[in-house]
């Protein structure tokens, strides 16, 4: 038993270092070695050189806290100065009022930023982009203010004056390096990981990724706690590097230089946020010294250096300077994925989705009205008729992005009429969209994975940037998965290519097996087969019959009366809400509404 | 009594300029869901061009500028606050709208909003300045403050509450009855349909941006020799005016003015307000409302979540 297990761990470490050494270019190299000469400058500089680079590394961990939130999740926040400040002061009063330790009002003030970060991001991260913007802007400015407005927090215009205590300079400067190190890697781990993925599909096609079941508020709420307790940790240590708390020094233009800094740098990369500072850093130095030759003072010119540097960047379309450089320079593909292994995942039991009386009306219009009816294990059922009859509402009520006004909708039996759609996902009923949705930054295997991350079990962030054996093994599970579905839906040679460059059948496709991903039970497909050519339609056709004999539960609302017939087990016609006609495929094509609406009224 | 009387009146006229601040912020967002971050500074760059144009960048007094000096400095102050809202939409917020980059705007809207911070501090160097007053208001009673009913209130008070009320009315008057505020609305309405129907979008989307910025410091000019105005006050004044936006959730002109009047009238409340013996205070005074409109944002019961 225990030699198993310990050849199981032998075998996962191996697995590991090989990944390593996979992933090792040359970039790895540079940046490693970079870091260890880091690590010795404080032998050949002064403590004066040592301070000012410890405190911009302070700076660094900030703006590479506030990666998480803008660059992973899209979330533009203004606010992250103001959880520099709230670790900061945290820091300081404890250190200056209670007599703590330093790294105790360092491990305080990250845990209060956290807290605040927490409470503060259940309130935002539910808002849009915009009002999450104005909600951090606001945050930014209320604490500059609280500070300003109350010296016995702050301590007036004097500041609070921490002693230096037990950590000097250098270790502040090594503590600050490490810290960095440790949190781009983890921004990176994470970036590449499930969470990342899921994160960047919601940036992408925000409702195409919550069909697919992505815990949106989580996973942006994971972010935004994530950049907060940086932040706060970055700000509870820098203050004691400096020995004192200013206030003044955290108004709403920090949060701007560390927002400024993350979009300058990249805010795709890992790094982009200590680049991003870098630049800023290094500009404005530059025009300290001109300034000085010319006997000049030019620290009130550092906000506009760091503004006008944002335009510049911004104005040339750019996508900062690290992904600018990559594309330029390094151009390291990435290590090659994983020899292509592909098995199709065992297919989950189909489920009996029934609705019962369904009605939803818009104001005066009718959408639904009493509609009923029931799709099993096994079978297709297709909803058809004219548009504005109601298919894509029905559809809307099973996944639950709709509320219908009455009726009760039932999964094997169970009332779910409201449960929301990211419940009802988990359930298994998954719907693709009518547009075709797919994340077109991502290859096509990424998209499937982002299906497929919704039902893995070791994939949250820590676990991610751990790579623990259990999250490795089950990444690789998933992404073998991701490939069979491919394959099922006839892709399997296009899994590497970018989804935008696919064919708008073939990312109908992607979005069926991203659907078919998440091991659904029952399968609610929107004209999956629009716009597609007869040979598309025919491929179409052929992986519904499978999906269906493997005992798939499959609802299907089609313009394509022939995928219909090929297909459907049974067929309900729709028109302005009401059932009109049900019964076979056959049986319906001969009715005469049918043919008139479908073929004209000419007798073929 | 003779103090509530001073605050309610004292606040209306403050609230009076957050209010005019407030529409530009709702008139905006309204027409491109843009919050124009930059909005405040905006307000700054008027207040000080005019200075620059009416008494230069050294001391100035309130009465050493004479009346038609200080109407051109007020017409090229406004002039330039007109032309830098309007550009700052056609070359910096648009490109971004039309890529549909929020994250775009947004650091554009603030890198302008430092960046003129930053011109200003570098021209203006006092730490405050003394705002010119053209208008004879310290020759009505007391060097301009009459005694009411036993409250001491600036005579400037009342014609700021009026000018702002007045703006706030041609405002809401302009979109209603003529054709380019129609053309607005149906801009705000359906963007798209306002293109199809041939209503110049971009010119007057533009136009919008310069109005909002020109009124704001319109009333901004009027108010600011009540008080030493500085760099950071128009910045200032642009937060108070968000926070009225805000509160009211970008909702009609009116209610943004009435936010912002509300907003004046509690500010100067909280300054001399006690809660149970305990004095509140100007410390409290600009924290509180932000933290309400904080509150407001998390709070608000929101539309369904967008799906589809």
């Amino acid at each position: 038993m225990r030699s198993a297990a310990l050849t199981r761990t032998g075998t996962a470490i191996a697995a590991a270092a090989r990944d390593a050494r996979r992933a090792w270019g040359w970039p790895a190299h540079a940046a490693a070695a970079g870091v260890v000469l880091a690590l010795l400058a404080p032998l050949f500089l002064d403590s004066i050189d040592v301070q000012s680079l410890a405190s911009w590394l302070y700076l660094a961990l900030a703006a590479t806290g506030l990666g998480f939130a803008v660059g992973l999740a899209g979330m533009p926040s203004l606010g992250q100065g103001a959880f520099m400040a709230i670790g900061a002061f945290t820091a300081a009063l404890l250190r200056t009022k209670a007599g703590a330790g330093p790294f105790e009002a360092a491990l305080s003030g990250l845990v209060v930023a956290t807290l605040a970060g927490l409470v503060l991001g259940v309130a935002f991260v539910r808002l849009g982009r915009v009002l999450f913007a104005v909600a951090t802007w606001l945050l930014a400015w209320l604490v500059a203010l609280t500070l300003a407005a109350f010296p016995a927090i702050s301590g007036g215009a004097q500041g609070l004056v921490i002693s230096r205590g037990s950590l000097g300079e250098t270790a502040h400067y090594e503590l600050a390096l490490v810290l960095v190190v440790i949190s781009s890697l983890a921004l990176f781990a994470i970036a590449r990981g499930a969470p990342g993925r899921a994160l960047s599909a919601l940036r992408e096609r925000r409702a195409a990724a919550l069909a697919l079941g992505v815990r949106a508020t989580r996973l942006r709420l994971g972010a935004f706690v994530g950049s907060a307790g940086i932040g706060g940790l970055a700000g509870a240590l820098s203050v004691q590097l400096a020995g004192i708390a200013d206030p003044a020094g955290y108004g709403p233009f920090l949060s701007f230089k560390l927002f400024a800094a993350v979009l300058l740098g990249g805010m795709t990369s890992a790094i982009g946020g200590i680049a991003g500072l870098g630049v800023i850093s290094g500009i404005t130095h530059l025009s300290h010294w001109i300034g000085a030759l010319e006997h000049l003072s030019t620290t009130r010119f550092d906000p506009m250096l760091a503004a006008l540097l944002l335009l510049a960047v911004l104005g040339l379309g750019g996508q900062g300077l690290v992904p600018f450089l990559r594309r330029r320079s390094w151009r390291v593909g990435r290590p090659a994925a994983p020899a292509a292994s592909a098995s199709r995942p065992a297919p989950a039991a189909g489920a009996v989705l029934g609705a019962h009386g369904i009605s939803k009306s818009f104001g005066g219009l009718v959408a639904l009205a009493d509609l009923s009816l029931e799709a099993g294990p096994g079978t297709i059922l297709a909803l058809i008729g004219p548009n504005g009859s109601g298919k894509t509402t029905a559809l809307r009520t099973f996944s639950g992005t709709l509320v219908p006004d009455s009726g009760r909708i039932e999964l094997d039996r169970e009332a779910i009429t409201e449960e929301p759609l990211e419940g009802r996902v988990r359930r298994g009923i998954v719907r693709t969209l009518q547009r075709t949705a797919v994340f077109e930054g991502m290859t096509a295997l990424e998209n499937v994975l982002v299906g497929a991350d919704l039902r893995r079990r070791h994939a949250g962030a820590v676990r991610t940037v751990l790579a623990t054996p259990k999250s490795r093994a089950e990444d690789e599970r998933a992404r073998a998965g991701a490939h069979g579905l491919l394959e099922v839906v006839g892709l399997g040679a296009a899994a590497e290519t970018p989804a935008a460059e696919l064919s708008s059948s073939e990312q109908r496709l992607v979005m069926l097996a991203s659907a078919l991903a998440g091991s659904p039970r029952v399968l609610l497909l929107d004209e999956i087969s629009a716009g597609g050519s007869a040979e598309d339609v025919g491929r179409i056709s052929r992986v519904l019959d499978e999906l269906r004999r493997s005992g798939l539960s499959i609802v299907l609302v089609e313009h394509n009366l022939r995928l219909v017939r090929a297909v459907a087990s049974s067929v309900i016609v729709l028109d302005h809400g009401r059932v009109i006609a049900s019964g076979s495929p056959d049986a319906i094509a001969r009715l005469p509404r049918v043919r008139e609406a479908y073929l004209g009224t000419h007798r073929l | 009594m003779s103090l509530a009387l001073q605050i309610v009146v004292t606040g209306l006229a403050a609230g009076g300029v957050y209010g005019v601040v407030a529409i530009g912020y709702t008139l905006i967002y309204r027409l491109t869901g843009v919050v124009h971050f930059a909005l405040g500074d905006f307000i700054a760059l008027a207040v000080f061009a005019t200075l620059l144009v009416a008494a230069g960048t050294g001391p100035v007094t309130q009465t050493s500028v004479g009346g038609a000096r200080f109407v051109l400095a007020l017409a090229i102050g406004l002039a330039v606050c007109f032309a830098a809202g309007e550009l700052t939409y056609l070359l910096a917020i648009k490109p971004y709208l039309d890529r549909g980059s929020t994250i775009g705007w947004v650091a554009v809207t603030v890198a302008i909003a430092f960046a003129i911070r930053a011109v200003l501090s570098a021209v203006f160097k006092r730490p405050s300045y003394v705002f010119p007053d053209p208008l004879p208001f310290r020759d009505i009673g007391k060097g301009g403050v009459v005694s009411i009913a036993g409250a001491s209130i600036q005579v400037r008070a009342f014609f700021v509450i009026a000018l702002a009320v007045a703006l706030a009315a041609l405002a809401t008057w302009t979109l209603e009855h003529t054709r380019s505020g129609r053309g607005l609305q149906a801009i705000a309405s359906d963007l798209e349909g306002a293109q199809v129907v041939g209503i110049p979008v971009t010119r007057l989307v533009a136009g919008a941006f310069g109005v909002a910025g020109g009124l704001a410091g319109l009333v901004a000019i009027a108010a600011a020799p009540s008080a030493p105005f500085d760099v950071d006050s128009g910045t200032l004044l642009g937060v108070k005016g968000l926070v009225a936006a805000v509160i009211v959730g970008f909702g009609s002109p009116w209610r943004a003015f009435a936010a912002g009047l509300t907003l004046g009238v509690a500010e100067a409340t909280i300054a001399s307000a006690s809660i149970s013996g305990v004095e509140l205070g100007p410390a409290y005074r600009d924290v509180l409302p932000i933290a309400v409109a904080l509150l407001v944002v998390a709070l608000r019961r929101r539309p369904a979540l967008e799906l589809e």
